[in-house]
């Protein structure tokens, strides 16, 4: 950790490309692409349903094995990495998804537990990290409940807590708040700054929902069609005029662009746009 | 009218001990190997995280289907030679267990590799994604979340079982149902029949009721 440059890059994509057949038999996936995200960077990648951002971020982490390309995370290239190597270095980068993903026989504290339980972690330690982080996401009371037990966005919040407790550098998010209501969508996004902000964590979040790029990220990669068509950096959340973002905000956000917190992108629009 | 059933009380006795050894006998071998088989066909079917072992998916799955379409009292016959090979007789309680446990491995394989489709993709890929092992995933998350499936996948086994195991009493293999067959059909006592019936039905229910039990009991979803 010591020897990584405050402003060094956290995640280098070089060239990376994943081709698969969809459902109807249309190839969907990622053109070769390039990323970068800067250590302690909020990045988004936004785009309409089939763009291919899911696949970029999940090549992040190899979840997604790339056809081509290099996948480098904090200096090391995960694609040249033994199962067991691989396996290390995921340990290192923490991922939340839409649908949450806990296991819902076991609770909340186990929950978190998990990532350290399977790294071989002593009891003592696992104990410790568990409360820090159910602290942390402000879910201390919750520690003995099931999963099935508590409301959407409390779920992604243990789902938080289990992606901090093996402290990595970078959190991958995919679509982490779309399956919530505004509301929880908005403190979501409180606890999300929070973790980059206390803890230096490099961040990247898929989400189709503008209000919740432009609230949240430092820069944003705009994908159509598997490739980035545009980088953008949000100054404060304002988005330049001339962006091909400006002008989606404009097309679905309704309203000026700057007065505009409700840019969510309805699913029939969505659609739409895909066959343009 | 019950005189047949308490003159053979000892006979019944010893009728139910031959039925309990066939279970334990099968149903163990199906829960340790029929049970690890069907978790290596989960795991190695498409887009799971031992898909790159196709060959190996292939072959089980092949070799699951063979066995499951043997008849169980063709099956019976067929295996007797290596049923003699390993037991030394083709007749009783033991050599019965044999064919008994070879079918209830694949029944058994299938019926777990079944039961573990019904765990979310995602959870599994949550686990990948915080660096499990495949073995993690297996003892962490598989046998985890699917564990109340997994009592009912067992409950049906045994159900199933308990009936195989009196047809294995046609060719001599004991137990309950060789007893009906012997008493109650060939001799024409019926109340004999009627008492392994009554029987058969006591044990069903208390194997069903207690696997639903138990099923509920750890089902935390």
């Amino acid at each position: 950790m010591g020897t990584l440059s405050p402003f060094g890059t956290a995640i280098r994509l070089h060239g990376v490309s994943k081709r698969f057949a969809g459902i109807d038999g249309i190839e969907v996936g990622v053109e070769p692409t390039d990323l970068d995200v800067a250590q302690g960077e909020i990045h988004g990648i936004i785009g309409f349903s089939g763009a291919g951002k899911s696949t970029l971020l999940r090549l992040i982490n190899l979840l997604e094995q790339p056809d081509a390309g290099q996948v480098v995370v904090h200096g090391e290239d995960l694609t040249t990495l033994s199962p067991d190597r691989l396996r290390a270095a995921r340990r290192r980068i923490g991922m939340i998804f839409q649908h949450f993903n806990l296991l819902h026989n076991r609770s909340v504290a186990d929950n978190v537990a998990f990532p350290l339980r399977i790294a071989g972690e002593s009891a003592a330690r696992i104990r410790e990290r568990v409360d820090a982080c159910l602290a942390f996401v402000g879910l201390s009371d919750k520690a003995s409940a099931y999963p099935a037990q508590l409301s959407g966005g409390q779920k992604q919040r243990v789902a938080i807590a289990r992606a901090l407790a093996p402290e990595p550098h970078v959190l991958l998010a995919d679509e982490p708040t779309s399956a919530l209501d505004p509301r929880t969508t908005q403190s979501l996004l409180d606890v999300l700054a929070d973790v980059n902000r206390r803890f230096g964590v490099t961040i990247v979040l898929v989400s189709h929902e503008m209000s919740v790029v432009r609230r949240l990220c430092h820069r944003v990669s705009v994908m159509e069609a598997g490739r980035v068509v545009e980088r953008v950096s949000l100054n404060d959340g304002h988005i330049p005029p001339d962006s091909q973002l400006a002008r989606w905000l404009s097309e679905f956000g309704g309203g000026s662009e700057n007065a505009a917190p409700q840019g969510y992108v309805p699913h029939a629009h969505e659609r739409e746009a895909a066959h343009v | 009218m019950f005189d047949n059933i308490i003159e053979l009380l000892p006979e019944i006795a010893k009728a139910i001990n031959e039925t309990l050894l066939m279970m334990a006998i099968c149903l163990t071998a199906a829960v340790l190997i029929g049970g690890s088989l069907g978790i290596v066909v989960f795991l190695t079917s498409r887009g799971q995280v031992l898909a790159r072992y196709r060959h190996f998916n292939l072959l089980a799955n092949a070799l699951i289907n063979v066995f499951r379409s043997f008849p169980f009292i063709i099956l019976l016959v067929a295996v007797s030679p290596f049923t003699r090979h390993i037991v030394g007789t083709s007749i009783g309680p033991l050599a019965a267990s044999v064919p008994l446990s070879l079918a209830a491995i694949f029944y058994f394989a299938r019926l777990i590799e079944q039961t573990l489709r019904d765990v979310p993709r995602g959870v599994i890929e949550a686990a990948e994604a915080m660096g499990a092992t495949p073995r993690q995933i297996v003892t962490q998350v598989l046998l985890v979340e699917a564990r109340s499936g997994l009592v009912l996948a067992m409950t049906v086994l045994a159900v199933s079982f308990l009936s195989y195991s009196a047809v294995a009493g046609v060719v001599g293999g004991g137990g309950i149902g060789d007893l009906a067959i012997r008493y109650g059909y060939y001799r024409f006592q019926t109340d004999v029949m009627i008492a392994t019936i009554i029987l058969l039905v006591i044990m069903v229910q208390g194997i069903q009721l207690l696997g639903q039990w138990l099923a509920r009991h750890v089902d935390k979803r």
